[in-house]
């Protein structure tokens, strides 16, 4: 297929007024459910599939991806605001993104978002026009032991996530490796760990998770008496609210690690937007040459997952529209959607259908750069909420972070659960204890646990297939990053010895 | 006298109204439908289209509206309905998770024997599909294969305790073949792993697999439903293919809760006999490709009721830990 007659045909039907109507109020929805915590896109989606049923179909294409990746944009707001992450992939932008809002530079770390969304989520679409086909015939290839080797990589982050003390981040990987376990056993329908409650049989929610462990957590932390509840310091005039030259240069390599860790995670079938922005922010604090300054305020802590997770978009729409296969629940969604419209999603349609597909792909970038002009503005209006005082902020993100959670499940149980990963995240602020591999074990642990025991039931239990070309180069490079560190501590006792000795 | 005349009126007036209600219970506000996945989920959208269907047929006075209760593999949305005690206005779209959950977990305290049934609706159909390069062209090559190397071929799947397993474990028992079963979370991944030659075959919904059939990417085996598949045709049922298995069939059905008042059941039960008359529903079920299976309520129940001691005793043999 000629991807420029292709493309130029997109751009005719979706610059077309109605389309270019559909796409705003796609882009628009998608912002706004995004920054409210809890409604995710998924469901939105849902709930708006019978309206879209009587709008033209390549339209309503349109208008429902766009509030898929617009979700992606909104979502980083709360998580630098309030601490409170907006979507499952916002949770790891809280780590930095808060911390910088705290010294004064919200403005910066949301407009960073916003930038780096926008480059890498173009990024995504460009990938996904010229590469799809292909591609999504490679991620075939990739399987449970691949799976397999790609999370345990993503668990050797927490070398990187622990902070002072390895032993303590290890203690809290362990705790949430051990949540990520509960509920009903895939394979042998045993229930594990939900101490007789119904509502434990589908284990627990990691959205839940994070938001009792980061904003429950910092608020009790911030409500003790002795410590003064500071007022977060408000940026003042507009140079302030943008991030700087020095920042987007800072942010280089964040850009093109986001782009690529988002798109390559999002085409595989298994994995998601949540693991992709962890792995980006992995890698991005790995190469970093001042690792110490994530975790309190690096501004590529930011830049990375946020691209990493736009990119996922166009990554996941791959397997989706190249072979019709549905890698997570949004695009589950998007599929029963096209088959409602009377699409026939699957390995012909782009052939088939090339309209709504170039008209898709054109909508995403005229959506993409829609959402960069709504939301450079929206920093402004954002930045104004740190103004409040301390007696309105926590009762706020308090209420933000019930509302979040009720409107998801409707559960009081899971409103029980969020304060009990409160307390704890309390209890883990006054020991000393990082709460970011906690949240890190939880994301990987059951898709690990799972592709391991998957991978052995394919080999009838020979520990051999998880050597296979792919799956070996990525547990050889887990190993090296496991080990350097060791290799740099030695180095430094042997030149302290070496100090000590010469006079 | 005049008091002779009132009771009598009274009398006559109160009999009217309580025959009229014992015919005549309506629905006054809107009506809950309970689903157990969330939105997006396969019995939400249908739950969904059942509420657009009731609307533009008009057999219905008030709106419904979906209910999403997830978690707890069913349990939850179970506990919810049965909670509801004598509530007219409340039903539930229920599947065979709600059967199989409490038969393995002690924690899923509602089964779905304890609530009412109103009426099944559709069966849903699944084909056997292997991928097109590979050497099997009938679900019997297959099987001698599995027979010829045993536990070498794999089969994609769901849980444990999903159909795709136990018509596996009929298909084992019957023929003395042996494979193995990989358990996924997701349809999607399934479907990569078998396209991806990580696994030889897998039980599919017809839909899922259409599309993958007519890019020449799947072969399709044998098939799983009563009546012919539109766009199948030709496709032999287990015991065409040579079998003789009854599949333990996979339920769409309404329920209701437990102490639902006997009038308001028997209008629900008629409305959804309308709606299964209706060719608006014809149309859905032909489009979605679900096997029609419309039973009544006492019927419903009595094949509730052999689906659990089927499922109990296929459970059993294949060692899934089974609470009552």
């Amino acid at each position: 297929m000629d991807t420029i007659g292709g493309l130029l045909q997109g751009f005719d039907v979706a610059l077309t007024w109605s389309n270019l109507t559909m796409c705003f109020v796609g882009v628009f929805l998608g912002t706004v459910i995004g920054v409210l915590p809890g409604l995710g896109p998924p469901a939105t989606i849902a709930m708006l599939l019978p309206l879209t049923l009587k709008l033209e179909p390549t339209g309503a294409m349109i208008m429902l991806a766009g509030i898929y990746y617009g979700a992606k944009y909104g979502g980083s707001t709360t998580s630098i605001l309030l601490n409170v992450p907006g979507e499952s992939a916002s949770v790891v932008t809280c780590l930095d993104g808060y911390q910088m809002a705290r010294k004064g530079r919200a403005g910066p770390a949301l407009g960073m978002a916003a930038i780096a969304s926008f480059v890498a989520g173009t990024f995504g679409v460009i990938a996904l026009m010229l590469v799809a086909p292909p591609l999504a015939r490679l991620s075939l290839a990739f399987s449970a032991p691949e799976y397999f080797a790609l999370m345990v990589l993503g668990l050797t982050m927490v070398v990187l996530l622990s902070g002072e003390s390895l032993t303590k981040g290890l203690l809290s990987m362990l705790l949430g490796l051990w949540i990520a376990s509960m509920g009903t056993d895939l394979f042998t329908a045993t229930s594990r760990f939900t101490f007789g409650q119904t509502a434990l049989l589908g284990g627990i929610d990691f959205v839940i998770v994070a938001i009792g462990i980061f904003a429950i957590g910092e608020v009790l932390a911030n409500m003790e008496p002795h410590s003064a509840p500071e007022m977060l310091p408000v940026p003042k005039g507009l140079r302030n609210l943008l991030p700087t030259w020095e920042d987007m240069k800072a942010c280089r390599f964040a850009f093109l690690n986001g782009s690529l860790v988002g798109f390559i995670v999002g085409i595989l079938p298994g994995a998601g937007s949540t693991i992709a922005s962890f792995l980006s922010y992995g890698i991005e604090k790995a190469v970093s040459k001042h690792p110490e300054q994530f975790g309190h305020g690096a501004i590529e802590g930011v830049a990375a997952p946020e691209g990493a997770n736009n990119a996922e978009t166009g990554g996941a729409l791959v397997p989706l529209l190249t072979l019709g296969i549905p890698g997570s629940g949004t695009t589950a969604v998007l599929l029963a959607a096209l088959i409602l419209w009377g699409f026939k999603p699957g390995p012909l349609f782009i052939q088939e259908s090339p309209t709504l597909f170039w008209g898709l792909v054109a909508s995403m970038y005229i959506g993409n750069v829609m959402l960069l002009v709504l939301n450079l503005p929206l920093v402004a209006v954002f930045a104004q909420l740190l103004k409040m005082p301390a007696f309105a902020m926590y009762p706020m993100i308090l209420g933000v972070s019930l509302v979040g959670v009720y409107s998801d499940s409707s559960s009081i149980f899971e409103l029980g659960l969020l304060a009990i990963f409160g307390l704890l995240g309390y209890g883990m602020r006054k020991l000393d204890f990082p709460n970011a591999p906690l949240v890190l074990g939880l994301v990987l642990g059951d898709a690990m646990e799972k592709a391991l025991r998957q991978s052995l039931m394919m080999s009838q239990g020979h520990v051999s297939i998880l050597f296979r070309p792919i799956p070996a180069v990525l547990l050889a490079v887990a190993a090296v990053l496991l080990i350097v560190p060791l290799f740099k501590k030695f180095n430094a006792m042997r030149v302290q010895v070496l100090d000590q000795e010469a006079p | 006298m005049n008091l002779k005349k009132m009771l009598c009126a009274v009398a006559g007036a109160a009999l009217v109204s309580v025959g009229a209600a014992h015919a005549q219970w309506k629905p006054t506000k809107t009506v809950d439908v309970i689903v157990h996945t969330g939105p997006g989920g396969g019995s939400d959208l249908l739950a969904r289209a059942i509420a657009t269907l009731m609307e533009k047929e008009k057999l219905l006075p008030v709106r419904m509206q979906v209910i999403n209760k997830p978690g707890g593999n069913g349990a939850v949305a179970a506990a919810a309905v049965s909670e509801r005690k004598d509530d007219p206005n409340t039903l539930a779209l229920v599947t065979s998770v709600w059967i199989a959950g409490p038969l393995t977990s002690s924690e899923a305290k509602v089964a779905l024997t304890d609530l009412k049934p109103i009426a099944c609706l559709v069966f849903d159909p699944a084909v056997f599909v292997v991928r097109t390069d590979s050497p099997y062209k009938t679900l019997k090559e297959f099987i001698e294969a599995a027979k010829a190397n045993p536990g070498q071929l794999k089969q994609s799947g769901g849980s444990v305790t999903s159909r795709d397993n136990i018509v596996r474990q009929q298909l084992q028992h019957a023929t003395g073949a042996r494979w193995a079963f990989v358990s996924f979370p997701g349809g999607g991944e399934r479907l990569a792993a078998l396209l991806g030659g990580h696994v030889d075959m897998m039980v599919i919904e017809p839909q899922e697999a259409g599309e993958q059939v007519r890019a020449g990417k799947l072969r399709v085996l044998a098939r799983l439903s009563e009546n012919p598949l539109p766009g199948y045709p030709n496709v032999p049922t287990l015991k065409e293919a040579g079998y003789d298995i009854t599949p333990t069939p996979q339920i769409r059905a309404v329920m209701a809760p437990p102490q639902m008042p006997a009038e308001a059941a028997a209008y629900w039960e008629d409305r959804f006999a309308k709606l299964h008359a209706s060719p608006s529903w014809k149309k859905y079920l032909e489009e979605n490709q679900l096997d029609d299976h419309f039973t009544n309520s006492a019927e419903l129940g009595k094949l509730i009721k052999q689906i659990e001691d089927e499922l109990r005793t296929q459970y059993q043999a294949a060692g899934v830990k089974v609470v009552r």
